[in-house]
């Protein structure tokens, strides 16, 4: 464990020190600034799915009055992406589209109206190629290929066997299958996407502002696209209104506001509608899984085969960290002698998917706790007591050689078990009333990053001055999750200050060191590890500034609520403050750097796709669901939730209880009613009412648990909190529904469509079944 | 998708003469209730309109009267005032209940009875942008030759989906309707005919002024169906009215909406009076209403679906009017 927490100043929570700016509308966020002189920028987006440009005329546009600029993809020769080994894709098309709303063409125009009335004088022609929607008509052996160099259309096939699963199945005394499909979701976060780019023609340089969860990222794509040096520009993250990996990767949107601005040799301003938003996409995709598990009589498990198909839209974006990390997370949850996974990430026709909460790992465990509830049942056994008997004893490595160190999870299960009067209540419900259960389980940071450079993986500089402030500057995006605040309580509580003393300053790239982002729920254990490194480092400084002050030994000295003092000498008393001035004595400003390196032993197998997966330490849920089920519309109402999170240590108690509510009630959604439908291609569902997030009242109440496992090599023992237990709720829904009205869906979202088909469909059964009965 | 709302006019004549003088003047303008789906469709470009003349603060519009000879319902009452209202939720429950579950709690603050009234249909290939409806080439109910949901037929099928029309109708509600010359009055039904693209039989220029209701109704009441329980139009509504005559259907009247593209009375419930509700009634009830409605790929929920729960909502709001009828009558 990183790291003691002195004061414990942050219990039971504070709130999030940028909470006050949001909550009353201080908070500016990338639509909100400053937009005198700024130029306004639009995308004209293809009409058709899947096509050959003939024609691209954009001469009509360029030359309307007040049109400033107008961009085609042959002003961007180069490729982007998130994954140096999948980059596919260009800002605007070059030569083909391959969805229906790829970016084409761009304009920045001194007004909306001009923009607007530039796009349709845009000409534009293209010799349409068949589309596919579906994984199975993309991967058709006569199919039209997306991209030339990727065969059947897949981006990536996954054969990963560990242990000996033929042996499994045959020591097992049940052997099930289920194929399960979850239908694609989008993060629908509240703030739509949004750039500020400004380009300064005299010096060359360009400063960009935008909604971004990796700046660094961002930095690197620009300089990419636009052909420039690192050291000219500037990226800046104003206020975020939400992330959930929409912006994990390098937006389309926000290189062609920044080749706008530099075409136009000003600033432009790009905002996306909802519609846009959805366009751009980047979330979970559409799934099927064909899962097998063993199990002997006893709930042991013996072996798992899964097969997972994931349509992955036109273009490859994070898709090989996707379908990777959907077989990796079938490890690290429970013990598993035998497993094989075989996974599919396919190209189609649609807005390309990427990274969403829980990325990659929540389909398949949601395939995996469905099936494991239903053996269970066929084995009269209780679904808590199935998943007692498969713990892991930490600290291990799984059949993949992932490290776990620390593990809640038993603790997780006692919870929610005692919370949810389990024991008490399972089976003496009444009609249309349910009780199902979960376990999940996220990454605290992927070990290994994307791009490979030697660097630590998390640097954090601490600036003392004159003034007794202490100003933490990271370069990681505060997306709403509370890094900011978790920065400032990691540096208060080591140096022994009141919260109040630190002001953290995040994510620019002009005066924070490089950070690479908001994703895998990195920032708490890398971010948080170097800040607490770094006022080790700083409170070392002050201490000895302090004993020598005070002419007492070194070893004498301690800090804590802001004061340094020895224990032994009660006069010797030293403020802060004084502390601060005495270390700048013939040293002036003090800047203290804390670095973080993930070990090599947390950085996964040699196998190839071993990194993705590999990670400090896991968070591990479990989650209880009660529902009441309407089987006359097949409404299902949530009418209550017990979670407990093992997020190691709660750093901030109060961020890290919001968070969980946050992932139980995004779980919801995907299980309830968020769905994304394409109609021939065309988002159907690109608004907030086609698109159905749940309501406040739909909404139930929410007990949270903290468990805290105390990982040895987190934060004050600390792992991720945001993640772990989104992938809990789908499939405790889908057990409570099968607890309270004894059907099986094999399907997500759980709407009262499905519900009644699959009612009828029983009844159907029945009636066949009876019907037989009496002819024989 | 990005196309700024188009710049309009807007009047705010002081009644309603004026109003509908404000119309003739300039033919393409608009009425402006709560603007909860007007300005909506405005700015996806499917309602065009260089004037609008907002109604909603006309004194005559927003009265609301209840009293022995019926209740009178201004067309600018708003939803939440109409939901809120005692009078209205003793006597004729169905209106409130469905009142109460018209989208969210902003938009009853806004939205209007006249509004809800004159809701345009809805359909998935219709309230989409500019650019989503010309990648198909638009479609039969604005700017194209086809409708995408039944391209073989010849008509729109764009779903009416408003909440208060089928509970007024079990009411046996009236409407009364200000034109140039004069004003008439009308049964609700009236105003509605089975066509997606020209759902509203008003005239050029016809205002809503009030709905008028009779004094001592059925007993009624209201349910809907939606994915969410808030904001959500329905999949499918559905209000009955039902008197028992000593455990005998006296009368049963039933309305629907969300699976057409205008608001449905049942027909044939006569043939259920006279006689218990019990479990053949409701077979037969259920039956009636399956072969009625009529929804179609208009929505992104199964149309089927829409048919089993308009039929099931049937079934359980004349059990549960007849049981509390039965338990009344038992006291």
């Amino acid at each position: 464990m990183s790291g003691e927490p002195c004061a414990t100043a942050a219990r039971p929570g504070v709130p999030l020190i940028d909470g006050v700016e949001k909550v009353t509308g201080r908070a500016r966020y990338t639509a909100d600034l400053d937009r005198r002189n700024a130029l306004v920028g639009r995308i004209f987006r293809s009409p058709v799915s899947h096509g050959k440009i003939v024609r691209l005329d954009v001469s009509r546009a360029r030359r309307l009055e007040g049109v400033m600029a107008v961009i085609v993809g042959e002003d961007c020769p180069k490729t982007y992406g998130v994954l140096p080994v999948a980059m596919n894709e260009y800002p605007l098309a070059r030569g083909k589209v391959r969805y229906r709303g790829e970016p084409v063409a761009a304009v920045a125009a001194v007004d909306a109206e001009t923009a607007v009335r530039a796009l349709a004088l845009i000409d534009f022609e293209v010799s349409e190629l068949p589309a596919y929607f579906t994984s199975e008509s993309a991967r058709a052996p006569d199919a039209v290929l997306l991209h030339e160099d990727r065969p059947g259309n897949l981006e990536r096939a996954v054969h990963h066997v560990f242990g000996d699963v033929e042996a499994g199945f045959a020591t097992a005394d049940l052997v099930r299958e289920a194929r399960i499909e979850c239908a694609e979701v989008n993060h629908a976060q509240m703030e739509p996407h949004a750039a500020l780019a400004e380009y300064d023609p005299l010096h060359g340089r360009l400063t960009m502002q935008s909604v971004s969860q990796v700046t660094f990222y961002l930095h690197l794509m620009l300089a990419r696209c636009l052909e420039m040096e690192e050291s000219r520009i500037r990226v800046i993250k104003p206020f975020i209104g939400g992330g959930f990996g929409a912006r994990v990767e390098v937006l389309n949107f926000e290189i062609v506001t920044a080749l706008l601005a530099r075409a136009a040799e000003g600033r432009v301003l790009m905002e996306l509608t909802r519609e846009e938003n959805f366009l751009t996409h980047r979330a979970r995709p559409q799934t099927a899984i064909s899962l097998k598990l063993g199990m002997r009589r006893d709930g042991r498990l013996t072996a798992c085969e899964c097969e997972v198909a994931q349509r992955g839209g036109a273009y490859g974006g994070y898709g090989i960290v996707t379908i990777l990390y959907a077989g990796a997370l079938l490890h690290g949850l429970y013990a598993i002698p035998a497993v094989k996974y075989d996974g599919y990430r396919v190209y189609a026709n649609l807005p390309p998917c990427g990274a969403m909460r829980g990325h990659g790992s929540v389909d398949t465990r949601h395939a995996f706790e469905v099936l494991l509830d239903r053996m269970a049942r066929e084995l009269n056994l209780d679904p808590f007591a199935v998943r007692r008997m498969n713990l892991l004893s930490a600290p291990t490595r799984t059949l993949n050689e992932l490290m776990v160190n620390s593990y809640g999870l038993p603790e997780c299960l006692d919870r929610v078990e005692r919370a949810s009067g389990w024991r008490e209540r399972i089976g003496r419900l009444p009609r249309g009333k349910g009780l199902g259960m979960a376990c999940s389980h996220y990454v605290s940071g992927a070990a290994k990053p994307i791009h490979w450079t030697g660097e630590p993986h998390a640097v954090v500089n601490l600036k003392l001055d004159w003034d007794g402030g202490v100003t933490a500057l990271t370069g990681a995006a505060d997306i709403g999750q509370g890094s900011s605040t978790m920065v400032a309580i990691a540096v208060a509580e080591t140096l022994g200050v009141p919260l109040e003393r630190i002001r953290v300053i995040a994510a620019d790239s002009a005066l924070t060191p490089k950070d690479n982002g908001a994703y895998s729920s990195r920032i708490t254990f890398m971010v948080g590890n170097a800040a607490i490194d770094a006022a080790r480092r700083l409170r070392d400084i002050l201490t000895d500034a302090a004993a020598a002050k005070l002419r007492v030994p070194r070893e004498a000295v301690e800090c804590s609520a802001g004061v340094f003092r020895a224990p032994n000498n009660p006069v010797s008393v030293l403020s802060f403050e004084d502390a601060a001035k005495a270390a700048l004595v013939g040293e002036g400003t003090l800047t203290v750097k804390g670095t973080f390196t993930c070990p090599p032993e947390a950085q996964g197998g040699k196998h190839k796709g071993g990194a993705v997966g590999s990670t400090m330490g896991f968070s591990y849920a479990a989650l209880a669901v009660e529902v009441w089920v309407d089987e006359d519309i097949g409404r299902v109402s949530v009418d209550r939730v017990w979670v407990a999170l093992d997020c190691g240590y709660a750093i901030n108690p109060l961020a890290v209880t919001g968070q969980i509510e946050g992932a139980v009630w995004m779980g919801m959604g995907q299980a309830l009613c968020e769905e994304t439908r394409y109609l021939e291609g065309l988002p159907a569902h690109a608004s907030l009412l086609e698109y159905r997030v749940p309501t406040s009242i739909d909404s139930p109440p929410i007990e949270v648990q903290i468990v805290e496992s105390r990982d040895p090599l987190g934060p004050f023992g600390a792992k991720e909190a945001s993640e772990g237990a989104l992938a809990s709720f789908a499939p405790a829904l889908i057990a409570a529904i099968a607890n309270a009205i004894g059907i099986d869906l094999n399907e997500l979202p759980a709407t009262p469509d499905r519900i009644v088909e699959a009612l009828v469909a029983r009844r159907r059964r029945s009636q066949l079944d009876s019907l037989r009965g009496a002819a024989r | 998708m990005t196309a700024p709302l188009a710049p309009f006019s807007l009047v705010r004549p002081a009644d309603v003469a004026a109003a509908v003088a404000a119309y003739h003047d300039q033919p393409d303008s608009r009425y402006l209730g709560g603007g909860t789906d007007l300005l909506v469709n405005l700015r996806r470009g499917i309602k065009t309109g260089s004037q609008l003349i907002d109604v909603a603060m006309i004194p005559e519009l927003c009265e609301l009267a209840c009293g022995g000879g019926g209740a009178r319902i201004g067309a600018s009452v708003s939803i939440a005032r109409l939901a809120a209202a005692p009078e209205i939720r003793a006597r004729y429950p169905a209106l409130s209940e469905a009142a109460a579950a018209v989208a969210g709690p902003a938009h009853r603050n806004a939205a209007t009875v006249g509004g809800n009234l004159c809701l345009d249909t809805r359909c998935i290939y219709y309230n989409q942008s500019d650019w989503w409806r010309s990648a198909l080439g638009f479609c039969l109910k604005h700017r194209g030759e086809v409708c995408h949901v039944a391209p073989q037929g010849q008509r729109c099928h764009a779903s009416f989906s408003g909440d208060l029309a089928p509970a007024l109708l079990v009411l046996g509600a009236d409407v009364e309707v200000a034109g140039r010359a004069a004003r008439r009055q009308v049964p609700l039904a009236h105003l509605y005919q089975e066509d997606g693209r020209a759902h509203l039989t008003l005239s050029p220029g016809e205002l809503i002024v009030a709905v008028h209701l009779p004094p001592d109704p059925p007993p009624s009441a209201y349910e809907k169906v939606r994915l969410r329980r808030s904001v959500d139009f329905p999949l499918a509504g559905v209000a009955v009215a039902l008197r028992l005559a000593a455990d005998e259907l006296a009368s049963l009247r039933i309305a629907v909406t969300g699976t057409n593209s205008c608001p449905i009375m049942l027909e044939g419930t006569d043939a259920l009076l006279g006689r218990p509700l019990d479990a053949p009634a409701l077979l037969k009830l259920d039956k009636l209403v399956q072969k009625q409605v009529h929804p179609m790929r208009t929505a992104l929920t199964q149309a089927n679906y829409r048919r089993h729960a308009a039929a099931a909502m049937a079934r359980r709001l004349a059990e549960r009017l007849a049981s509390a009828a039965r338990c009344a009558g038992s006291t």
